[in-house]
């Protein structure tokens, strides 16, 4: 399986320099705190407002759609540095991520005039609205509903997991347009404005006590020609087509990156023993073998390739490395994880790293679902 | 091809050295002849190759098991020998980083401190002690010595038939010698006064080339795991079929991915030297070292019985990975070497310090 090792442009290197300009100004006006997943937990819409005012969101969108034009490294080296300082970007990220190419690529030039600008200003936000109660690993099997109307769709059935949708926008939702032999063919994805009458979005707490996913209910939820994102019966392609993007960024192996950071902060208040420097170097090691070969997928996307078997091998390696450093970081520092610490403290980051970890190699498809496609593409190298 | 040969009747390692039976190195090249009987001369590093083609070709002499010191050579002894000014022997060549060695200087300077043999009217010099487990010293041309003398580090050039040769082998039974040298003389034309860092980046190379061959046998691991779980059949399916399987399989193919990135990454860095090579260098042989248990754990597990014997090549790349994520520093060695520099505010901008 081939991994192309990865030099960065020299863009991409000045640009990592004014995204460390950025932060540290963020920093100092106390926005930017070092939290672990902040791209589920961090949400800031002014922050996201500010990092649009830099080209920042978007980036990778055609300028005549107000995006910036820029390659998928140079949006790498962005978020990278945006997550390895734990900045608050949940409120854009799946406008930034999914969204804005997913519009781009199968969107009217309609849906592309009002939705991209929009995106790229970062006045936009969106949820993906894909699980179901019934339907998880296996998504063919969703049970929402779109009827056809005289002027357009009508939506019903119940999302679930749907992060943000009590704070976003609109919801790309996936829903059964036809009863197909083939229950691939039958899908379809549409644009919902989260706002519109006959949609409830009902709370769901995390273990933590926090609301940041929800269910949606589609109670018969118009929704107008307009807003059907691609062709009628090619959602399962489109879904599936953007797995690439979802799977192998830096999100999926940084997401408890702060919290090595905050255990290395603890390490220098002590001289530290060989065994803590052996875990961090092993740790570190990880980290940077990961973020290698997500690096190299990256490269394979800005070529114009589709490396899903890259990305699931990515994404299984990363997000198994941020729930272990968890553990490991407990291990290497005995602490009591305390979620009521004071916040920013190292017993409050683990608490909340723990608290979070199960998710890690859950969400965007669970890593055995990865390890079957990884297997099932190399025999298919062979 | 101009070029040294091993005998290949008398193959150095055990006879069932399933792919590679010859190895031939000369100044310029290098070259593994696969299969002998209808050769197919597989040319390696030819002179100006990069730094990451000498990678690839290190690895591709761990996937092949290769019975010569392909990456020691190629990686090692060669460049350093370039750096230090010194021509380069034809033939295979061996490495020791051995400040341990008691050194004199053969033709003592009349010195007024009386302190003979610590300075020399030439730089002809006198070794003792013990080189160990030099790579391949048995086959060796030469072995590349960097050492201490009383003037600083040195570097010379050893024909082993110089020493006493007490041979050995790691579990792969590769040659691993030990060279006792009872005040050998060696002639000034081969000895260089050379920087620190050369010592210190005598054993960056040989960290890495090392992390090449281990990144080598887990390919040929994962080679052989795939072809053997999609070729058998149990309950009347092939194993690749069964969920287990595939989760197992999956994380060998992942561990061994992992590997290949660190030392692909590790490429461009040593070229550079200094903390990026460091940081990209260490990294490179802890991860190797560390993924050496899983990569073979899994792939022996999901071969069966047959894998653990000599009816079958995996042995070929297990027993080497077992002996290679040892040599030249496990990761106990290099783990604590990459964190000491690291604080909380310098670990990101080290992780992302190569371009
Ligand atoms: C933090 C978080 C945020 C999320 N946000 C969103 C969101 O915004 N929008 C959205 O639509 N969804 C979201 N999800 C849902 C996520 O996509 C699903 O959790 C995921 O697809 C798995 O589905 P499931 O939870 O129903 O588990 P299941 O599919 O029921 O799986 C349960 C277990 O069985 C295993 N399993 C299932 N099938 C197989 C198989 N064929 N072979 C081997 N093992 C199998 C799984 O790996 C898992 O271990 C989120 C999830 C999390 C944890």
């Amino acid at each position: 399986m081939a991994f192309p090792d990865v030099v960065l442009p020299e863009s991409a290197c000045r640009l990592r320099a004014e995204v460390r300009a950025f932060l540290d100004e963020e920093r100092a006006r106390g926005t930017v705190l070092g939290r672990p997943d902040s791209w589920l937990a961090g949400w800031d819409p002014d922050f996201s407002r500010r990092l649009a005012e830099r080209g920042w969101v978007g980036m990778a969108l055609p300028v005549e759609y107000g995006g910036a034009g820029r390659g998928f490294l140079e949006r790498y080296v962005v978020i990278e540095e945006l997550l390895a300082a734990g900045a608050p970007v949940s409120a854009h990220w799946v406008s930034d991520r999914q969204a804005g190419p997913s519009v781009l690529q199968h969107g009217t030039e309609e849906q592309r005039r009002f939705f991209l600008p929009r995106i790229a200003a970062g006045r936009c936000f969106f949820s993906i609205g894909m699980s179901e109660k019934g339907s998880g690993s296996d998504l063919a099997s969703v049970a929402t509903r779109a009827e056809r109307t005289a002027d357009g769709w009508r939506l019903t059935g119940t999302k679930m997991w749907t992060g943000g949708a009590h704070v976003n926008d609109y919801a790309i939702v996936l829903a059964r347009t036809d009863d197909t032999e083939d229950r691939h063919a039958g899908l379809s994805q549409f644009i919902v404005d989260l706002r519109a009458p006959g949609v409830r979005v009902e709370p769901i707490r995390l273990m933590s006590g926090e609301h940041r996913f929800n269910a949606v209910h589609l109670d018969g939820v118009d929704v107008p020609d307009g807003m059907l994102l691609g062709q009628r019966g090619g959602g399962w392609k489109q879904v599936t087509g953007e797995l690439a993007f979802e799977r192998s960024g830096p999100e999926r192996y940084l997401s408890t990156f702060p919290l090595l950071v905050s255990l290395l902060r603890e390490l220098e208040r002590r001289p530290a023993t060989a065994e803590q420097l052996t875990q961090v170097g092993i740790l570190t090691a990880r980290l940077h073998g990961i973020r290698r070969l997500s690096l190299g997928v990256a490269a394979a996307l800005d070529a114009g390739a589709s490396p899903d078997t890259q990305a699931a091998l990515v994404k299984d390696l990363g997000t198994r490395l941020e729930s272990s450093l968890v553990d490991t970081v407990r291990g290497i520092l005995p602490t009591p994880a305390d979620p009521y610490a004071t916040p920013g403290t190292h017993p409050e980051l683990l608490a909340f790293a723990l608290l979070h970890s199960p998710g890690y190699t859950l969400r965007g498809g669970t890593n055995e679902i990865l390890r079957g496609i990884v297997t099932r593409g190399l025999e298919q190298h062979r | 091809m101009n070029t040294h040969t091993i005998d290949t009747s008398a193959p150095v390692i055990s006879a069932d050295a399933y792919d590679t039976t010859a190895f031939y190195a000369d100044a310029d090249s290098i070259a593994v002849v696969t299969n002998t009987t209808a050769p197919d001369a597989v040319a390696l590093p030819s002179p100006g190759a990069s730094t990451a083609q000498l990678l690839a070709a290190a690895q591709e002499a761990g996937r092949r098991a290769v019975p010569g010191p392909l990456a020691e050579t190629a990686l090692v002894a060669r460049p350093l020998l370039r750096r230090a000014g010194l021509p380069v022997p034809d033939g295979p060549l061996g490495y020791a980083v051995a400040p341990e060695l008691t050194i004199r200087y053969a033709r003592p300077a009349a010195s007024p401190v009386g302190s003979a043999g610590c300075s020399g009217d030439d730089d002809t010099l006198l070794v003792t002690g013990t080189l160990r487990r030099v790579p391949w010293a048995r086959t060796a041309t030469a072995v590349v010595v960097l050492a201490t003398a009383p003037s600083g580090p040195v570097l010379f050039t050893l024909a082993p038939d110089r020493a006493v040769l007490a041979p050995g082998v790691n579990l792969a039974e590769e040659p691993r010698d030990d060279l006792h040298l009872a005040a050998v003389e060696i002639p000034a034309a081969q000895v260089r006064r050379v920087s620190p860092e050369l010592l210190d980046e005598a054993r960056l190379r040989a960290a890495l080339a090392r992390a090449a061959l281990i990144a080598g046998a887990a390919e040929r691991c994962v080679d052989l795991t795939v072809a053997h779980t999609t070729a058998r059949t149990q309950f009347g399916r092939p194993l690749s079929r069964f969920q287990a399987v595939k989760q197992e399989e999956a994380r060998l193919i992942e561990e061994a991915a992992l590997v290949r990135a660190v030392v692909q990454a590790a490429a461009v860095p040593l070229d550079i030297g200094g903390p990026a090579a460091h940081f990209a260098v260490a990294a490179a042989k802890t991860q190797a070292s560390a993924s050496a248990a899983e990569i073979a754990r899994i792939a022996h597990q999901l071969h069966g019985a047959i894998g653990i014997t000599r009816l079958n090549p995996l042995h070929l790349a297990t027993t080497r990975l077992w002996s290679w994520r040892d040599e030249d520093g496990d990761e106990t060695y290099w783990a604590p070497r990459l964190a000491r520099p690291l604080t909380a505010t310098t670990l990101w901008p080290a992780l992302t310090a190569t371009p």
